[in-house]
């Protein structure tokens, strides 16, 4: 993985200092609350309903132990000893001092970590595949495009005011694992014609309010003029985008308001008239980041594990935890385990500090100190040796780690709702683990095979319940909590938004409606038919009457 | 009734007017406002920036709030209802 | 970048102006106002980046709802001045502008982009004098001293001083910015003792701590002016050995010196710019712009020691042999080498490389 160089760490450091500087400027009365929350919501640091909170960013999802153990200790000194991953695979703390800010962002600045630009109206953590480097579908490792847009993005003097905040996410395949064409641009590398890097470029996706999937711009830009297209895209932005209604004001709005094409025509206008020389990221610059990407030392494996096969036949739970989160790896054998965060009747995304300690260290033994954040809200570790995947797994059971749910339907995406948020208009948590309760029987989650669930407490959507195949999304009904449900959403290379089946439903009604919807995806699907492709088939109308029957008539 | 709360500068924590102007951490404490006072206290509270971040006002009957935004500020009041950082899990009683 | 303190006059134009009408407007005019409406609407960075990327080359000024948190926002963008708000006060402006020893963009004016420091050669002095003079262009004397004396810049750098009737100016500067800046004193052996003791008493006044009294070599002298009279008739011989040559070894390893040169000198020196290269050296020259008034304002100002022998009439003070009072009328260095076309002593002319 990347490693910061002097030039790196100094503007880290120096990001501390500014920071420093402007909220001893608040507390002196210099700034106002209003003139500060910009400049504090680009250090990363929301003020929530009880405290405030701190998202930490981890650029493209990656980190090694040393990072997850410096982790730990921030959660423990500064916090209640725990964090929460999010689905833009940042890590978010609930409740540090303003005043301990700079010294948790010191302690992380000590393992290459920072906060800045997790939030604000900037560019944001550019998020990428979860098994970049792993799949082997892959056309190229994305990372190093990560590290570079990351590099870029940081601190840019002309995009720090934008209309809104700027989402980028990038893969390295045709198989969309990360959910591309819901942020503000995302990228796709492709081959250009001359058989070198290029991208494939979507833009004008977003959650929210009105929630857009992002259309093609561009089919192949080359690898070296990538920066300068995007400056041209965000110039475009910036100067166009709304500024009289921040509800109107991402891109997704502009680009719907003025057609992909003559949004199109500007991006081209601007691109042509800028300097592009200057943006040209120089080949020995691309080859260095590349460096840091490069597969870790291998061992020549067969491709199969006696003592892997053996294990699985001998421990079935261990088995079912193989056939839902162990996932295959292009190394001949090697696998990648996905470290749930969802336990039954737990906070989705949440891990407290002893685990993250866990997590570090089976990432130093067993996975060449690699551990990644998942747009799931799940970890990585991405090239656990078969042989090991036993011993690993033990470890993650001890540790509560270890639920055999990955993409399941206990495997839940939820963000934090009105329990933490200021923003939200009801709770997301107890929803997710009621829901998980109900669908708890591991012989029926894999029976039901994969299905997305994701919850949001308000139409910020921060769950991403739109491109959920089934969505839930918080509404305030009269000050009390109600519960909107979408079906048929999708968050990738298929990307669709999820169809609103019904009235709002109160909280003890949501996870029964589930229930009878995935019930009915039962008695009708195809065999071996995914409940997406199920949707696809056959519209949202059977889900509607499983949900909606059954209370009509006792209404 | 109203009482005046907000956020704390330095470290965020919910907090309320309570008598004398003292700033207390807890919903008990507080001090009810009628409308007339209601509105001092909060251009009070808008003029001490050091201490109140976006002060406001919220309905209440007795110590337990009304008005739309009540399952807010009960949560508020009591902190989360759920996960590990469950503090006043008696308070739960109330919600 | 500028800080102005009084409202500007010109064309002045609301960032929400459509971009077709900015470019025409900076295709009329050489300079140009943008008001910001909103210190969060950011469309005026990218308006500054439209044109400078077009090739604007006039005054941009921004006014209006700005922090002194998107000072080098400002200036990275192209801007060459902000307006300040009446009251407003310049410190935070000053110092957020320069939080950052480098950044990962290019922009306009300022070449600290960081793929350029990692892979580039290091750069030549004069490319360092050039970028330099165009980033520093209006900066005050102690800034560009600041500038210079960035640990990011990676410069080994000593001053020279002849302790004589203006040095007090650049020294206090020095003391100001890194007291232990190695200092260059030539002892010539042939100063006026005023030149001897005031050396003493401004090292100790300013809190000085690493002036180098660099005397010539010693066989050398024997051979080249064992009388000590060389400067009568051959004046620039004289120079060479007790002057020139000890400063080219002083100076070993040094890649930046730094002189209290001044334009308004002599007349060779009107060109003088901040930053000069000679030899992949790279010459500062902190009080280039300065006029005497400035001199004299600072020296009362801060209280500063003088020179002995100004007030005996010598405004410019050298080697005793060499140096008179002027007459009025004449210019200050008029007193030096009196009589003779030598007008300078050659020890900033070139950089020599010692001969042993």
């Amino acid at each position: 993985m990347y490693r910061y160089d002097e030039f790196d760490a100094a503007l880290v450091r120096e990001r501390i200092a500014e920071f420093s500087d402007q909220v001893d400027r608040r507390s002196s009365g210099e700034l106002t609350e209003d003139e500060f929350k910009p400049l504090r919501l680009m250090n990363g640091v929301y003020l929530q309903l009880h405290a405030y909170m701190a998202r930490i960013a981890v650029p493209y999802g990656v980190m090694n132990s040393r990072q997850m153990r410096q982790l730990a200790h921030v959660a423990r000194t500064y916090d209640k000893g725990y964090g929460h991953f999010t689905t833009r695979t940042n890590i978010q703390f609930n409740w540090p001092a303003l005043q301990d800010l700079p010294a948790i962002l010191t302690d992380l600045a000590e393992v290459e970590m920072h906060a800045i630009q997790t939030s604000g109206n900037c560019i944001r953590n550019v998020t990428t595949d979860v098994f970049a480097g792993v799949a082997a579908d892959e056309i190229e490792d994305p990372r190093p495009w990560g590290e570079i847009l990351r590099q870029w993005s940081t601190i840019h003097p002309e995009f720090s005011f934008l209309p809104r905040k700027f989402k980028i996410a990038v893969i390295g395949a045709a198989k969309d694992r990360a959910a591309i064409r819901t942020p503000a641009v995302g990228r796709q590398i492709v081959r250009g014609e001359d058989g070198q890097t290029a991208i494939r470029v979507f833009v004008g996706g977003g959650q929210g309010r009105l929630p857009h999937i992002a259309q093609e711009i561009a089919s192949a830009v080359p690898g070296r003029s990538l920066l300068a297209y995007l400056t041209a895209i965000l110039r475009a932005y910036n100067l166009l985008g709304r500024r009289d209604n921040i509800h109107k004001a991402r891109i997704k709005i502009l680009v719907a308001a003025i057609g992909i094409d003559a949004f199109s025509d500007e991006v081209e206008r601007q691109f042509a008239i800028l300097r592009q020389e200057d943006l040209r990221i120089p080949d020995e610059e691309l080859a260095r980041i590349r460096a840091y990407f490069t597969p870790p030392p291998f061992q020549a494996l067969p491709a199969t594990s006696p003592s892997y096969d053996a294990a699985r036949r001998l421990n079935p739970e261990f088995a079912r935890f193989t056939r839902s989160n162990l996932r295959d790896h292009k190394q001949a054998g090697y696998g990648a385990i996905i470290v749930s965060l969802k336990p039954i009747d737990g906070v989705p995304g949440d891990i407290t500090a002893d685990q993250m300690e866990v997590v570090a260290d089976l990432a130093a033994r067993f996975s060449f100190d690699e551990v990644r954040a998942s747009y799931e809200q799940n970890l990585v570790l991405p090239h656990v040796r078969l042989e090991d995947a036993y011993a690993v797994w033990s470890r993650l059971r001890e540790a509560g780690l270890a639920t055999a749910n990955a993409d399941l339907a206990t495997d839940i995406i939820a963000c934090p709702g009105l329990d933490y948020c200021s923003l939200a208009n009801a709770r997301s948590i107890p929803v997710a683990q009621t829901l998980s309760r109900q669908l708890a029987d591991a012989d029926l989650q894999e029976k039901l095979g994969p299905v997305r669930i994701n919850i949001s407490g308000c139409i910020n959507a921060c769950g991403h319940h739109h491109v959920g195949h089934i969505g839930v999304l918080g509404v305030d009904r009269k000050g009390e909590e109600y519960y909107q449900i979408t079906v048929g959403g999708s968050p990738d290379e298929q990307a669709a938004l999820g169809e609103i089946v019904g009235r709002s439903l109160p909280a003890d009604e949501v996870a029964p409606a589930i229930a009878r919807a995935l019930d009915r995806y039962l008695e009708v699907r195809n065999d071996g038919e995914l409940f997406i492709d199920t949707v696809r088939r056959l519209g949202a109308d059977p889900f509607r009457t499983a949900i909606y029957e059954p209370i009509d008539a006792a209404a | 009734m109203k009482l005046l709360t907000a956020n704390r500068l330095n470290d965020g924590r919910v907090i309320y007017l309570g008598e004398a102007d003292a700033v207390v951490e807890t919903i008990d404490a507080a001090r009810p406002l009628d409308a007339d006072t209601a509105e001092t206290a909060l251009a009070q509270a808008q003029s001490r920036p050091a201490i109140f971040v976006n002060p406001y006002l919220i309905e209440v009957e007795g110590r337990s709030p009304t008005g739309r935004d009540r399952l807010k500020e009960r949560i508020r009041s009591a902190g989360p209802t759920v996960g590990h950082s469950l503090d006043f899990a008696a308070r739960l009683e109330a919600l | 970048m500028q800080l102005l303190e009084q409202a500007q006059d010109g064309v002045r134009l609301t960032v929400s102006t459509p971009e077709e009408d900015i470019r025409a407007a900076a295709a009329a005019n050489d300079s140009l106002i943008l008001e910001f409406e909103a210190f969060r609407d950011g469309r005026g960075f990218s308006l500054a980046a439209v044109l400078r990327g077009q090739g604007y080359r006039g005054r941009l000024i921004a006014a209006g709802k700005v922090l002194p948190d998107q000072a080098r926002h400002l200036r990275r963008c192209g801007f060459d001045a902000v307006e300040l708000s009446p009251g407003a006060n310049a410190a935070p402006w000053r110092r957020m502008d320069q939080v950052f020893s480098a950044a990962y963009q290019p922009s306009s004016g300022d070449d600290r982009l960081v793929w350029r420091q990692r892979h580039a050669a290091p750069e030549d002095a004069a490319a360092l004098a050039a970028r330099l003079n165009a980033q520093w262009a209006d900066a005050d004397a102690e800034d560009l001293l600041r500038a210079v004396l960035d640990p990011a810049l990676d410069r080994k750098a000593a001053a020279i001083s002849s302790f004589g009737a203006e040095a007090a100016v650049l020294l206090h500067l020095i003391s100001r910015v890194q007291p232990d800046l190695p200092v260059i004193f030539l002892e010539t052996g042939q100063h006026f003792f005023q030149t001897l003791a005031y050396r003493r008493e401004l090292t100790e006044r300013l809190g000085l701590t690493n002036v180098r009294d660099i005397a010539p070599d010693a066989a050398a002298l024997t051979a080249a002016d064992p009388r000590g009279d060389l400067w009568r008739s051959e004046p620039d011989a004289c120079c060479a050995v007790r002057k020139v040559e000890p400063q080219a070894r002083a100076l070993t390893g040094f890649d930046t010196r730094i002189t209290g040169r001044k334009r308004y000198q002599n007349s060779q020196r009107t060109d003088l710019k901040p930053f000069e290269a000679a030899d992949n050296v790279l010459i500062v020259n902190p009080l280039a712009a300065w006029s005497a008034d400035q001199i004299e304002d600072w020296l009362r100002d801060h209280q500063l020691p003088r020179h002995p022998l100004v007030e005996q009439g010598y405004p410019s003070i050298g080697c005793w042999p060499c140096t008179r009072a002027v007459e009025a009328g004449e210019d200050a260095r008029d007193g030096r080498w009196a009589g003779q076309e030598k007008t300078e002593c050659g020890i900033h002319g070139r950089v020599l490389t010692p001969t042993c």
